[in-house]
């Protein structure tokens, strides 16, 4: 008899090694997993996207309805938004949709907008704003290297206008400042990119790792064949292709 | 010439790169290589700073927001906190602002289910579950969580978890640790939770996304981050629970080099190619 | 309608509530109001949380629209792939509803939405184990990338590649065998170097959204409204 939990470590390995064989080509197996994951997904988000709801707004007002009416009536104006957003499919009454997109979009500007210029901006300079004299020379040198590269990236970024150089005339001493603040702000920025470039590849392998997590089941059995499956795969794959 | 190119082509061919790759990462799990893992400065701070600041009867609150597929770099390092919150006697309230944490979190339970041996349900930890709603449902929370939602994740009633008639807002929390795949979660609790309420943060993030949120740690907006599974490995060394993390860590190594090694000589086959075009071109 | 109902009250009500939202955070009177401000942008924030319930509700229903449209106009090669999505997506939403029917009436079994047995099978055996291979195949495209684009043709691509090699033999631990200095070279080139480069691009993002909230303040932006009159 095969129990449920069998079931699914089958699964899960067939899972895997269908959405893998695209690494060689698109082929049905890979389709199948991939309309499988969609779906899954797409009703894993409706479900949870009703559990939220269920417990801010379902649930207190089937508990105790008597104190949902008198402190959290109010909420029933967004709800009944909310269900205004189905309007979306009609031709006639799609614009009654907007009316909570509206509210989400304010209160998630407002929210933003009140704590992004200390959070992102004034934290970030007054972060900047370092000894570039003093007594250890470690210390100096990496305040020189963070304001400059700062200045740098702030210089190639916000300050697209870049002050002319008259032809056959010697440089102003704005464009040399400039122009040495644009380069070190590009080199700062590959340097931060090769940061980004080597971590990118720790995760992607940090990825693939995961799989793994995936195949230690009691089922070990049904993981072993999974692999030997996978394999088969590529190798049906290279064959194919010669 | 013609051995440059057949060389280029035999490398070039996906097959190999590809199956390569996959032995570079199942060989050393299956064999590990017993590689020492050095613990850097910047995860002793982190250890440092939960040792020095945070005592018995303290409370973390744990935002568990990332998907399956970041579970290999991010399950070591919450299991990894978790262990040393635990250890410290500090009481967790875990929650979600992302979908996908109620199964991150679920899978997380179950291989972890060691450190919750002993502890109580509702008095040591609670999961709060996945609240919708991004920024605006992590500004509602810092202000009242049982203001937010009226249940956890299990149905539980908020008021009747000795833990939640503890902690209700920002400030009632020693510290708040994100552990996430996606870099705008860390900008909400920047802006909602630190921003106003001054509340200590720290970061486990994804190593992909930690350059471009080191600007909040430079600006002492978080206290300090852990880097995927390298500073897994690091946190599993420190609190004496070896995992995945320091599993994964030949893996890594293997990998990694393979791609270095792929990187050099794509490299030293262009320029040999570049050399030896612009010779036959000055003949 | 006419277009104010369609458009100008929507756009209205933006306005309206960003400056109430900013005000709540910023304006001091008494005690008193602004006990009755923290709690009026508690419930703005609720509104937002209960909306965009909603709108994950309404993005599901789209994707199972789009496969019910391409079931009926796509014939049988297209078809059983969509009635594949169709199928899960409506067998998740049921055993969902099955645990939050089960919640109230029978609150003692501990069964909610998220732990309903068959529901919590299905996202452990198909969902998590495609939702890790989809991302994981990433992988085999980098490593690929890596070896056929990423050349170094200039001075820029030298130091790409130079802080890239260092960072990567710091990340590992074969790197520490090599050369121990790899680790806090490391080490400082994120939190120096790196802070400074991404430095920048966080206060550009900073500005970016306080530009939006003008522009939606002021009207400009209106691409939220979606279709146009």
């Amino acid at each position: 008899m095969i129990s449920w939990d069998l079931f699914g470590a089958w699964l899960c390995a067939a899972m895997v090694v269908w959405i893998y064989s695209f690494v060689y080509r698109d082929n049905v197996f890979y389709k199948v997993a991939e309309h499988m994951f969609v779906g899954t997904a797409a009703g894993y988000s409706i479900a949870l996207a009703l559990d939220s709801l269920n417990r801010v707004l379902i649930s207190p007002a089937v508990r105790s309805p008597q104190t949902f009416l008198t402190t959290s009536w109010h909420y029933l104006i967004p709800a009944i938004l909310g269900v205004l957003m189905f309007a979306k499919y009609s031709r006639k009454y799609y614009w009654l949709a907007r009316y909570a997109v509206a509210i989400n979009i304010a209160v998630g500007t407002g929210l933003a907008l009140r704590t992004v210029p200390i959070a992102n901006v004034v934290r970030q300079i007054t972060a900047t704003i370092v000894p570039l004299w003093g007594s250890d020379p470690v210390k100096v040198f990496n305040n020189w290297v963070l304001v400059l590269i700062t200045l740098g990236g702030l210089t190639y970024f916000l300050f697209t206008i870049f002050p002319r150089r008259v032809e056959g005339a010697r440089a102003s001493p704005q464009h040399l400042v400039y122009r040495a603040l644009y380069y070190i702000g590009i080199y700062g920025m590959m340097v931060g990119f090769g940061a980004l470039f080597a971590n990118t590849i720790m995760t992607r392998v940090g990825f693939l790792i995961s799989i793994y997590l995936i195949y230690i089941q009691p089922q070990a059995w049904a993981s072993i064949i999974a692999a030997v499956l996978a394999a088969i795969a590529i190798i049906v794959g290279i064959l194919r292709k010669k | 010439m013609s051995g440059l190119s057949s060389l280029e082509k035999v490398l070039g061919s996906k097959e190999l790169l590809y199956t390569l790759l996959l032995l570079s990462v199942i060989l050393p799990i299956l064999h590990p290589l017993g590689i020492p893992v050095e613990i850097s400065q910047r995860t002793r701070d982190v250890y440092g700073y939960i040792e020095k600041n945070l005592r018995s009867g303290c409370r973390v609150y744990i935002e568990v927001y990332y998907e399956v597929a970041a579970r290999g770099e991010l399950e070591p390092n919450l299991i990894a906190l978790t262990k040393h919150l635990f250890d410290k006697g500090c009481k967790i309230v875990y929650g979600s602002l992302g979908a996908f944490g109620v199964v991150a979190f679920s899978l997380f339970k179950s291989m972890a289910s060691d450190l919750f041996e002993g502890k109580e349900y509702g008095r040591d930890y609670v999961y709060l579950g996945y609240i919708a709603g991004g920024e605006a449902a992590s500004a509602s929370l810092a202000k009242s969580i049982k203001g937010t939602i009226s249940v956890d994740n299990y149905g539980n009633r908020l008021e009747d978890l000795p833990l939640m008639r503890e902690v209700d807002k920002a400030t009632d929390f020693d510290l708040v640790i994100i552990v996430s795949s996606g870099t705008d979660v860390f900008s909400y609790y920047v802006r909602q939770w630190h921003t106003p309420y001054g509340v200590p943060l720290l970061f486990a993030a994804l190593s992909v996304i930690a350059p471009s949120i080191e600007p909040f740690v430079g600006a002492k907006q978080a206290v300090g981050m852990l880097v995927g599974q390298r500073s897994a490995a690091e946190y599993e060394v420190l609190v004496g629970r070896l995992g995945l993390g320091i599993a994964s860590m030949d893996a890594q190594s293997t990998s990694h080099m393979l791609i270095v090694a792929f990187i050099i000589i794509g490299n030293a086959i262009y320029w040999s190619k570049r050399v030896s075009s612009k010779k036959g071109g000055s003949k | 309608m006419s277009l104010v109902v369609r458009r100008h009250i929507p756009q209205l009500i933006v306005t309206v509530i960003i400056i109430l939202t900013v005000a709540f955070y910023y304006l001091y009177i008494n005690k008193g109001i602004a006990e009755s401000f923290t709690t009026a942008d508690k419930a703005l924030s609720d509104w937002a949380v209960i909306i965009t319930s909603f709108a994950l509700i309404v993005g599901g229903i789209d994707i199972l629209r789009f496969h019910l449209v391409r079931l009926r106009k796509e014939g049988l090669k297209q078809a059983p792939f969509s009635a594949v999505t169709i199928g899960l997506l409506v067998v998740m939403v049921f055993f969902a509803l099955h645990g939050w029917f089960l919640s109230y009436a029978d609150p003692k079994a501990g069964i909610t939405i998220t732990t309903q047995p068959q529901f919590r099978w299905l996202y452990l055996n198909v969902y998590a184990p495609a939702d890790a291979a989809m991302y994981s195949i990433l992988v085999f495209y980098i490593a690929s990338a890596s070896y056929r684009a990423f050349r170094v043709r200039n001075p820029m691509a030298l130091l790409l590649l130079v802080t890239a090699l260092i960072v990567i033999f710091g990340n590992t631990t074969i790197g520490g065998l090599i050369w121990p200095g790899f680790l806090p070279l490391r080490d400082w080139i994120m939190t120096v170097p790196n802070t400074a480069a991404f430095r920048p691009i966080t206060i550009g993002a900073g500005l970016g959204t306080i530009i939006l909230g003008l522009r939606l303040l002021t009207w400009r932006e209106v691409s939220w409204l979606g279709r146009r009159e």
